[in-house]
């Protein structure tokens, strides 16, 4: 199976805070990775590391190397504009932005320059369509998209996500504030996904990280504990702690 | 039980004065509006708008047409020099400097210039630009105005846009939007609202102001509306009309004065409603 993206030895600071400690980790493509652990362990840490995120910030550092492409990602001569291009994310809260639910979709897409009308339309259903919201919002797709409930802001975030066609989607507890029905939508959604993108998922619900991914990375205290399989970690892990988090009984 | 009861009694005293103390202010208030609006109300009359100042002794004649013009002039050329510079200046608070110290201090400074008596503001125009240029100029009291509002413009702008909470930015930003379109496609368009408020509760602030005027652009009786000379002023004009002993100036001025004080009085309740309407969704 093949490696998108390979974090190699990678340590990251909050200014004095050490936040990961020395995680090296492969992320498959076209699959699904979560990162599960107990709070405060460095899960979103790890994620925005990815996206450059923390770059936004003073103060922060990383050390060691993501790899993608042959490229560590997280090099000084890297455009972090096109890394985010590639790297979609979606948030815990959803967060549309104070527009019409059309130009919140045409976002990513106007950035990047594409103004011919009948293209952004196109482009826009197509990722509304994949993003599965399309059917309740296309008779209103010129009203405030802050207008949508929860789950329906969620998958129009997705939505605007992959209407710029990126290669990763960083997904942050995407489905914690959802209610269940909403937040099973987004859940088969970023199954079908996977068709396209590579997905990266956090998560505290178990049941969740068992049912959708690929792959599941336990972290604790910013190191990474294990690294498997989703049905070896959750079935047959190697170590006790691993066990212990993901059957309840710590964490 | 007898701290209670010391605490009550406490409350008691504080809620009574403090009630007394808005009592007498909105009585004073209403006075005044009141005193505006009958005495203003009976010298209203269309000359005050379609005519320029005449010499008291003309029965019937004389308005203060240049003087309403003037001062629009004023306003909006303070206007035109404050609230870009607000904005700009709010905003590089707000985002770019939001991590530096020197920005904090501006910060608390703008917060102390809104307070800053506009008589002093007026003096120290007269000093930069009245003296070096041999007279009273429209430019000098456009400037004035303009140092008034910028630092109330300053403040809101910079307090609207840091209420937009940053996850917003940041999800622009994971689309790999560079900072400054992400300030002017998703912070302004969210704060919007909140700026357009403080730009007019600033401009309502300085509308009907005199005493930065007084030094700065002053007053004419003519119909001259060139920044580079005295210019006609409304408030100016009240206040020169209230103290003279005409009658007749003496009505045009309460019924300059009504006028104001509904203009004023408008922009500041579209302000509110605003506010309002924000708060609301
Ligand atoms: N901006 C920051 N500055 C300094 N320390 C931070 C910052 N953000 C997070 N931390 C610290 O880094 C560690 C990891 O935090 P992180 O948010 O990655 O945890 P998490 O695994 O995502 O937790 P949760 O499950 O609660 O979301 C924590 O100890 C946290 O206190
Ligand atoms: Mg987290």
């Amino acid at each position: 199976m093949e490696d998108l993206l390979s974090v190699n030895k990678l340590d990251f600071f909050y200014g004095q805070n050490h936040a990961l400690k020395d995680v090296t980790l492969p992320i498959k493509k076209n699959k699904i990775t979560s990162l599960i652990g107990p709070s405060g362990c460095g899960k979103t840490t790890l994620l925005r590391c990815f996206n450059r995120m923390h770059d936004l910030y003073p103060n922060n550092r990383y050390q060691g190397e993501i790899m993608m492409e042959g490229e560590n990602i997280l090099g000084d001569r890297v455009d972090v504009i096109k890394l985010r291009n590639s790297m979609g994310m979606v948030f815990q809260k959803p967060t549309p932005f104070p527009m019409s639910v059309f130009d919140n979709v045409a976002y990513g897409l106007r950035l990047k320059s594409i103004r011919n009308m009948s293209v952004l339309k196109e482009k826009v259903e197509k990722a509304l369509r994949q993003a599965a919201v399309w059917e309740e919002v296309k008779d209103r797709l010129n009203q405030n998209a802050q207008g949508l409930s929860g789950g329906q802001q969620q998958r129009l975030v997705i939505a605007r996500t992959l209407a710029v066609e990126p290669q990763v989607i960083l997904f942050d507890e995407s489905t914690s504030a959802l209610d269940p029905i909403s937040s099973k939508k987004i859940e088969e959604l970023m199954v079908e996904l996977k068709e396209d993108v590579t997905i990266i998922a956090v998560t505290h619900n178990m049941q969740q990280a068992a049912r959708i991914s690929d792959y599941t990375a336990l972290m604790y205290i910013g190191s990474l504990v294990e690294y498997d399989d989703t049905a070896t970690i959750f079935t047959n892990p190697k170590h006790k702690m691993t066990e212990e988090y993901v059957t309840g009984r710590f964490g | 039980m007898n701290n209670l009861k010391r605490r009550k009694a406490a409350n008691f005293i504080a809620m009574t004065l403090a009630s007394l103390c808005a009592a007498v202010g909105l009585a004073l208030l209403f006075i005044i509006l009141y005193d505006v609006l009958v005495e203003g109300l009976g010298s209203l009359k269309p000359r005050l708008f379609t005519q320029d100042p005449a010499p008291p002794n003309i029965a019937g004649a004389g308005g203060l047409r240049s003087a309403f013009l003037g001062q629009g002039l004023l306003t909006l050329a303070a206007s035109i020099i404050g609230v870009p510079l607000g904005i700009l200046g709010g905003t590089f608070l707000a985002e770019y400097g939001r991590h530096l110290r020197i920005c904090r201090f501006i910060s608390t400074l703008s917060d102390m210039a809104v307070s800053i008596p506009s008589i002093v503001i007026g003096t120290f125009a007269y000093a930069i630009l009245v003296k070096p240029m041999g007279g009273f100029n429209g430019w000098a009291g456009a400037v004035a105005l303009a140092i008034i509002i910028l630092p109330i413009i300053v403040r809101t702008t910079e307090e609207m846009m840091s209420m937009v909470p940053w996850a917003l930015r940041e999800a622009a930003f994971a689309l790999g939007a560079p900072y400054h379109k992400v300030i002017t496609g998703i912070v302004w368009r969210a704060s919007m609202s909140g700026i357009f408020t403080g730009v007019l509760l600033a401009i309502a602030r300085v509308a009907g102001e005199t005493a930065p005027l007084l030094f700065t652009s002053f007053n004419s009786n003519f119909f001259q509306l060139n920044m580079s000379r005295a210019v006609p002023s409304l408030t100016v004009s009240i206040y020169q009309y209230a103290a003279s002993p005409y009658e007749s100036w003496v009505g045009l001025a309460w019924a300059a004065a009504f006028v104001v004080t509904i203009l004023v009085l408008i922009l500041n309740i579209i302000g509110r409603i605003i506010v309002k309407m924000r708060k609301r969704d």
